[in-house]
């Protein structure tokens, strides 16, 4: 009897069974079975995902992973993006680009997010990765247009350009003319986030009609409206487009010319931008509407009846981006035409007002989720919300995976119980077994966070604000939440001893936010301690830590796992508490 | 009041675990009814031997009155793989961290001084030089600029919306600009657009940066305009300052 393994494929046909696997997560597993499938995993990979920069080195990548062709960072932790992480806290490329530099010359992608790319990182890039195909810099910031430059000179091979939600430094505009007359590979470019008034438009027209397949095109709000027939005429074969401003006076000559260029875009599937949109031009798109699967209006101070009729054109959409002028009676509109709408994103007009200046309430949040079967994903921002109406939805729409509703007053009541609105957001996570992301808001207690744990055994991501009463919160989030990678929390009465009970379960998640909470340094100090693989950090703009008691609640707090240790690049005001600082200041 | 924390394992036989039974839990009105008893928080100890994740949940799991069944075993080791892609392969997990209960004081003292604290000052707290909650609502900032831009709630959209607010014509979607201080090395952020004289900015500027009423005279604003140069702030009226400049600098005047 021989005896046979089932180990004795030769290592290239593994090898070619794993390039069949393109899942990050399936090629951890696979990783895992056995060490020669981890030699031969490593070797083939191509791709990797780090979705916390600082949990590991660039250096134990590189070790681990010998060729990479396409890596995906991100830096700061999300509430960065409203103000709460201080200027200077981190998430530098540099370190990363310098030593994949030498490690990956064949490297072809690029996609950070909320990272600080200096014009020296951008040099760097043009300058080692000849073979770089696609640069997405995701709200980051800390380059200017210099650096851009850089990169249309050097990269001879880029498809992709996105700045998307960037802050760049416009020192010229003239960097698009850095791109040689011989490119015309580009494919897609976003640079809706640039302000400088000197783009140079006319290097950017020549570029848009000297490569054939740009399908993807985001203009950033300082090209005039009468500039973009020309534009759309040079590359009919887009299939998303942000203009510009889109305001302009009225005109015959100018109307009829975006009228006639967008209706020679037969494959125009995406619309953005509308900066400072007027109504009197707006139907220069009608021809394209009924194609149209994402609109973005959420820039355009356009309101009823133009923004209804413009939506009731638009059935076969399935991404809608909007202020809140739709208002009720526009989203009922949108329910009844929109039959194919998978997600909904509802952005206040005038966040800072104190009273309500749209008629935008949960009515029209129950409309869309009862008129569109499809709906998945959800962002909305209004000023009054009900159990009630928060239970019709959740029966309505059990396929939700992202809610986030936000509530402009941070601690509003159920508006006709006057109670917390814990049995809503309850009915939320008990519905949609599926949800993997979701933001609280409202008057909430305890309670709430007890269905969550209870029910939300999908839920990666949970934003929450002025919430709960106690630690049993945090407790019920951190013990019921199976699937948790990223908890972020702001001006919540809890923190110790939740989070001591619960300390494992930190090495289980990518990271957990907490600023304007109860968490005592005492208790900061002692989870550094303990858990040496977690980096814990304070952030005091105040002063150092040590000059307070340790009761004291410490401003902000930023946990995540780490196999890299702490890291050196702090600034003078966020302090790691590892062993070292807890023994030499006690 | 100290809490303790304890590493060690349990070695067996085990100690009885406090369930944490979630239903006992009827109704949230009252903290105390929680807080003075002597056992109220439970004890999350691991079971014999084996650290891994799995213990984990199998303990919350049966504690819970949830109706995960599939907690134990293959559920948990299958997330265990998702989560820690870097990981090294050992996955010691270290020992849970249980809480030992705070001693029997009625009506726990430790967590209320910071809570009462928090109640309290909660407007002074989190207003910040009046730009609202900070962080609140979560809107990113250019998002904010919109509002800025339609003048009356947009009531006139049937004519050219003005494109200039009171940051003129600033082309950046961003009202906020950097802000350096001499000899201080990490940059501050301001928003321009709640600011509309000299006096208001520069006294923003000196709450931020801590320098005191007695010495008004010894820092000078100076700003960067859209050429590069650096020039000084008073030598020129509000709106040619507001339209040209892009980051400001205090530097400590000599003589």
């Amino acid at each position: 009897m021989q005896k046979k393994t089932a180990y004795s494929f030769p290592d290239e046909i593994l090898e070619h069974v794993f390039s069949f696997i393109q899942s990050v997560k399936d090629r951890n597993a696979a990783s895992l079975v056995c060490k020669s499938w981890y030699e031969i995993e490593r070797w083939c990979r191509r791709k990797i995902f780090v979705g916390n920069c600082y949990a590991v080195s660039p250096t134990m990548v590189i070790r681990r992973f010998p060729d990479i062709r396409s890596i995906e960072l991100k830096g700061k932790p999300h509430f960065a993006d409203f103000n709460l992480v201080p200027d200077g806290w981190g998430g530098y490329v540099l370190p990363w680009i310098s030593k994949m530099a030498g490690a990956y010359p064949w490297l072809e992608e690029i996609r950070l997010k909320r990272m600080v790319v200096t014009d020296e990182s951008l040099e760097l890039v043009a300058k080692s990765f000849t073979n770089l195909q696609v640069l997405v810099l995701f709200s980051c910031e800390g380059f200017s247009t210099d650096g851009l430059a850089a990169i249309a000179a050097g990269c001879k091979n880029l498809r992709e350009l996105d700045l998307r939600d960037s802050e760049v430094d416009d020192l010229s505009g003239h960097w698009l003319n850095h791109f040689p007359d011989t490119y015309t590979s580009l494919v897609s470019l976003n640079i809706s986030c640039l302000g400088s008034d000197d783009v140079s438009f006319s290097a950017l027209e020549r570029l848009v009609g000297r490569c054939p397949n740009l399908r993807r095109l985001l203009l950033n709000r300082e090209v005039p409206l009468d500039k973009i027939a020309n534009l759309l005429s040079r590359a009919p074969q887009l299939i998303e487009f942000g203009t510009g401003t889109y305001a302009a006076e009225l005109r015959s000559d100018v109307y009829s010319n975006l009228a006639e260029a967008f209706c020679n875009c037969k494959e125009l599937k995406s619309l953005s931008g509308f900066w400072d949109a007027v109504p009197a031009y707006l139907p220069v798109i009608y021809s394209v509407c009924s194609r149209l699967t994402s609109l973005n209006l959420s820039y355009a101070p356009i309101q009823n009846p133009d923004l209804t009729k413009l939506v009731s054109q638009c059935p076969s959409l399935q991404r809608m981006l909007v202020l809140d002028y739709i208002e009720d009676s526009g989203l009922e509109v949108l329910a009844s035409s929109c039959k194919d709408l998978q997600e909904l994103r509802v952005f206040p007009s005038d966040p800072f007002g104190e009273e309500p200046n749209v008629s935008l309430t949960e009515k029209g949040l129950v409309a869309v989720s009862s008129g569109c079967p499809k709906l998945q994903s959800v962002l909305y921002f209004c000023r009054q919300m009900s159990n009630a109406a928060l239970v019709t939805i959740a029966q309505n729409c059990p396929n939700f995976t992202r809610f986030r509703l936000c509530l402009l007053d941070p601690k509003i009541a159920d508006y006709r119980t006057l109670q917390p609105l814990d049995v809503g957001f309850g009915a939320i996570v008990e519905h949609c077994k599926d949800l993997r992301r979701l933001s609280l808001s409202g008057l909430l207690t305890d309670c709430v966070f007890e269905y969550i744990g209870m029910h939300a055994k999908k839920l990666e991501m949970l934003s929450v604000a002025f919430a709960g009463e106690s630690d049993l919160a945090l407790h019920h989030v951190l013990s019921g939440c199976e699937s948790l990678r990223k908890l972020e929390i702001m001006n919540c009465p809890f923190g110790d001893k939740a989070l001591l009970a619960n300390a494992a379960k930190l090495e289980t998640m990518r990271s957990l936010w907490m600023s304007s909470c109860s968490v005592s340094l005492g208790a900061c100090k002692m989870l550094g301690q303990k858990m040496p693989r977690l980096n814990i950090e304070v952030m005091d703009e105040k002063g150092p830590p040590d000059s307070r008691a340790e009761s004291d609640p410490v401003d902000k707090l930023y946990i995540y796992r780490s196999v890299a240790g702490p890291r050196f690049d702090m600034p003078p005001f966020v302090w790691t508490m590892d062993e070292d600082f807890a023994s030499e200041l006690s | 009041m100290e809490l303790q924390l304890g590493l060690a394992l349990p070695p067996p036989p085990l100690i009885p675990i406090e369930t944490f039974d979630l239903n006992s839990y009827g109704n949230y009105e009252t903290r105390e009814a929680l807080g003075s008893n002597a056992l109220s928080w439970p004890l999350l100890k691991l079971g014999p031997a084996d650290n891994d994740i799995n213990n984990i949940h199998h303990h919350n799991s049966s504690s819970s009155s949830s109706s995960s069944s599939s907690g134990g075993g293959a559920g948990c080791k299958k997330r265990s793989f998702d989560e820690a892609p870097f990981f090294d392969e050992k996955r010691n997990v270290p020992k849970t961290l249980h809480l030992l209960l705070w001693t029997n004081q009625p009506n726990d003292e430790d967590d209320d001084p910071s809570n009462v604290l928090h109640e309290n000052s909660s407007s002074a707290i989190f207003k910040n030089d009046g730009e609202g909650l900070v962080g609140w609502p979560p809107v990113k900032t250019w998002r904010k600029k919109v509002h800025h831009q339609i003048p009356n709630g947009g009531a006139e959209n049937n004519r050219l919306p003005k494109v200039e607010n009171g940051i003129g014509g600033r082309a950046s979607k961003s009202t906020y600009v950097k802000v350096k201080m001499e000899g201080v090395p990490i940059a501050r952020k301001i928003d321009l657009s709640v600011h509309h004289s000299f006096e208001g900015l520069t006294n923003t500027l000196m709450r931020m940066f801590g320098i005191s009423d007695g010495n008004p005279k010894i820092f000078k604003l100076t700003y960067q305009d859209r050429e590069g140069d650096w020039l000084l702030a008073e030598d020129v009226p509000w709106r040619t300052f507001i339209r040209s400049l892009k980051c400001l600098k205090l530097i400590r005047s000599r003589g």
